[in-house]
């Protein structure tokens, strides 16, 4: 040692004697206490003091940790074991000799909660458990450890609930809450635990799960089980229900699977709903990327990094350019031009398309009205919008900012729009047309009740999905003819999209289509060039 | 008391083996026998190999808590509701639970509802199972 060490080491010592170790052990965060041959209590310090709630010098060790004896702690060096106090606190304890049959007792709070008291407050609705008492079947089943069988939790959601809540009452919706609970019971087996976190989510945590084909299997049972039919009060109720699985793995935290299970959960409601995933490691991944897509979509906005572009329609009867159907373009400063398939997904799935869909409106508005003559506009309108309450009150201040004429805004609607909540979905589609304004029907023939939709309300035009178009196969243009025939006799137009060759121009003419939109007649294009664009093409028509 | 009737058929999973097809089936009758009387519920089942087709006639409550305890019944799925409709009088009025078992020989008798070949509920609709029902049960109460 040299001198300069050695020096150091004396003022420290001298520091520290002025503290005094009698304070340094009551500042200690971890719970000391010193106990006699006999086992009694005879210093604790403050943290040990808090621990048991008061003053424990002169108590039996055996007293604050009922699991404590001094028959296997030996007197040679430090004996380790884990013990709960009266209030279920677990702790690792380390005994070390004093000498004199005394021992310093360190307790450290261990992270296993071993017997955790099983909390036991029910759902006032269903009788099942409610969040607390889930966590805690949890943890416990957590705390037994890798020895024990796995287990697995299933978040399950309603599809569907809160139409019935809204159109049948909250008191039907109640009781199809209960009914559900049953019908959860019934698929479990007697050790499971059911619970409901509120609203239409359950959660099931089931015991002794020999491998994944054991908890599908239950995940199978709650979709197809809850999924059937219900008869209350004479109504006939159908909703679904969607399941999320994970199962424990060594090392698992009660937290971490419901995360897992409520991911997998995330992913069966995208994948169409009634139906159950299974947790897999990409799932946190994939959310991760959508999360961050998610934000760059709400800076875009800001930032201006939305553009609209134009893709002309041409009037078959004179084929000459009539209008512009609006297209979203995304310019993303590090990934370049997103496609709208990539953001407009996730965008009705967070709501942030509400916000898109008034910019666009408001643009392309603004935009049209530069346009010469009765030139149309034609912009999507997404579900969501007419969902949002608000649009009717958009559209008119968008005409009124830009000085477009209603007639020359076209507002396209698929048949999502009106597949919920039809009802007030008609009454804003009416007033836009008392309005002025044109309405039509995107995609038509890619949903599944697409006829049934057209009875409801007189669109202006029917625009046929590419697909039909694309198609040269005998059903598709039966279905093109069928389509095109409807319109005529309805009095709407009928827009074929997607043209791409003079061959599918002709076909779509045979079938007198009364109007066209595709590559092949014009491509989208920048607001700047429109001008230029319709020059050329009205030379090209003399 | 207003009685309501309730039409449905369902895809039998009773494994086709005798042995076990004759147990489950006089299970389900022999239960549904007793909970019927019990719940003022009358009404007949129809099974073959491959469905079973049931009317169920009694007060609303008690109907719905049947059909509810029928729902969860793991001998059968996609349960199809053709109908719930209240009627001024039962049609089963002697069955707590009628039973015709359906062979292809018996529904070629009625070809009048579309049954030409075998017998597929799915193509009938509530009040074409229930008069079929009510035929058939009629005719076996004949017989006796
Ligand atoms: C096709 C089919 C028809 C049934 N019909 C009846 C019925 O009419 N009445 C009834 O109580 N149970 C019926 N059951 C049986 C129920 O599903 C259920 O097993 C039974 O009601 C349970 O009665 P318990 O709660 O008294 O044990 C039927 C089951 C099947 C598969």
């Amino acid at each position: 040692m040299n001198t300069q060490t050695a020096a150091a080491t004396t003022l420290a010592s001298h520091k520290v004697e002025q503290l005094s170790f009698e304070r340094i052990l009551q500042g200690l965060s971890t719970a000391v206490i010193a106990i006699d041959a006999t086992g009694l209590v005879i210093y604790a310090n403050a943290t040990a003091e808090a621990s048991f709630e008061g003053w424990i010098i002169g108590l039996d060790l055996k007293d604050l940790l009922p699991g404590f004896t001094l028959l296997n702690v030996v007197q040679s060096g430090p004996t380790s074991m884990v013990l709960s106090s009266k209030s279920n606190e677990s702790y690792e304890v380390t005994l070390a000799p004093l000498g004199d049959g005394h021992f310093v007792v360190d307790l450290r709070s261990s992270s296993k909660q071993l017997e955790a008291p099983i909390q036991t407050e029910l759902d006032d609705l269903t009788g099942l458990a409610k969040r607390n008492m889930l966590m805690s079947h949890l943890t416990a089943a957590v705390s037994r450890g890798s020895d024990a069988a796995s287990f697995a939790v299933h978040c399950i959601d309603l599809d569907r609930f809160k139409t019935v809540n809204d159109t049948l009452g909250h008191s039907i919706g109640d009781l199809l809450l209960k009914k559900v609970a049953d019908r959860l019971n019934s698929a479990c087996r007697k050790g499971d635990v059911v619970a409901r976190l509120g609203g239409d989510e359950f959660v099931v945590l089931q015991h002794d799960v020999q491998d994944v084909a054991a908890a599908e299997k239950l995940a199978a049972r709650i979709v197809d089980l809850v999924g059937r039919t219900y008869v209350l009060n004479g109504h006939t109720i159908n909703i679904g229900a969607s399941v999320g699985v994970a199962i424990s793995e060594e090392s698992s935290q009660p937290r971490d699977l419901l995360r897992n299970a409520d991911l997998a959960l995330y992913e069966a409601k995208r994948f169409g709903r009634g139906r159950y995933r299974s947790f897999e490691s990409s799932m946190g991944a994939l959310l991760q990327e959508r999360r961050d897509m998610e934000v760059d979509l709400r800076r875009a906005l800001a930032l201006k990094q939305f553009e609209l572009s134009y893709q002309p329609f041409l009037d078959l009867n004179d084929d000459t350019v009539i209008g512009f159907e609006a297209l979203l373009r995304w310019n993303h400063p590090l990934k370049g031009n997103v496609p709208p398939l990539q953001f407009i997904p996730l965008a009705e799935e967070n709501g942030l398309i509400v916000k898109i869909g008034e910019w666009v409106l408001r643009k392309a508005c603004l935009e049209a009205a530069t346009w010469p003559g009765e030139m149309v506009v034609a912009v999507n309108v997404s579900p969501l919008q007419f969902k949002a309450d608000n649009l009717l009150e958009t559209i008119t201040s968008a005409l009124a900012r830009s000085g477009l004429p209603a007639h020359r805004l076209e507002v396209e609607i698929t048949e999502g729009a009106l597949l919920d909540d039809t009802d007030n979905v008609l009454i804003t589609l009416t007033a836009l047309r008392e309005l002025g304004v044109k309405i039509s029907m995107d995609d038509f023939g890619t949903g599944y009740s697409s006829l049934a939709y057209l009875q409801k309300f007189p669109f202006n035009k029917i625009k046929i999905d590419r697909s039909f178009v694309a198609g040269d196969n005998a059903d598709s243009e039966a279905i093109l003819k069928a389509v095109a025939n409807l319109g005529i006799s309805l009095g709407m137009s009928i827009t074929a999209e997607g043209v791409e060759t003079a061959e599918q121009l002709k076909r779509i003419r045979d079938e007198r289509c009364t109007h066209v939109q595709g590559y092949f007649t014009g491509r989208p294009m920048r607001p700047e060039v429109i001008p230029a664009f319709l020059n050329q093409t009205l030379l090209a028509t003399l | 008391m207003n009685i309501y009737r309730l039409v449905y058929y369902s895809r039998n999973h009773v494994s086709s083996d005798d042995a076990s097809y004759e147990t489950a089936v006089d299970d389900i009758l022999a239960k549904s026998r007793v909970n019927n009387v019990r719940d003022n519920i009358t009404g007949a089942l129809l099974f073959n190999s491959g469905c079973f087709a049931q009317v169920l006639e009694g007060p609303l409550d008690k109907v719905e808590a049947t059909f509810e305890r029928i729902q969860q019944d793991e001998r059968h799925s996609d349960v199809s509701l053709l109908g719930l409709d209240p009627v001024s009088q039962r049609s089963f009025p002697n069955w707590a639970m009628g039973f015709v078992g359906l062979s292809d020989a018996d529904a070629g008798r009625f070809a009048a509802v579309g049954l030409s070949s075998g017998f597929d509920p799915s193509r009938l609709n509530g009040e074409q199972i229930h008069i079929l029902l009510r035929d058939l049960t009629m005719e076996e109460e004949n017989s006796f």
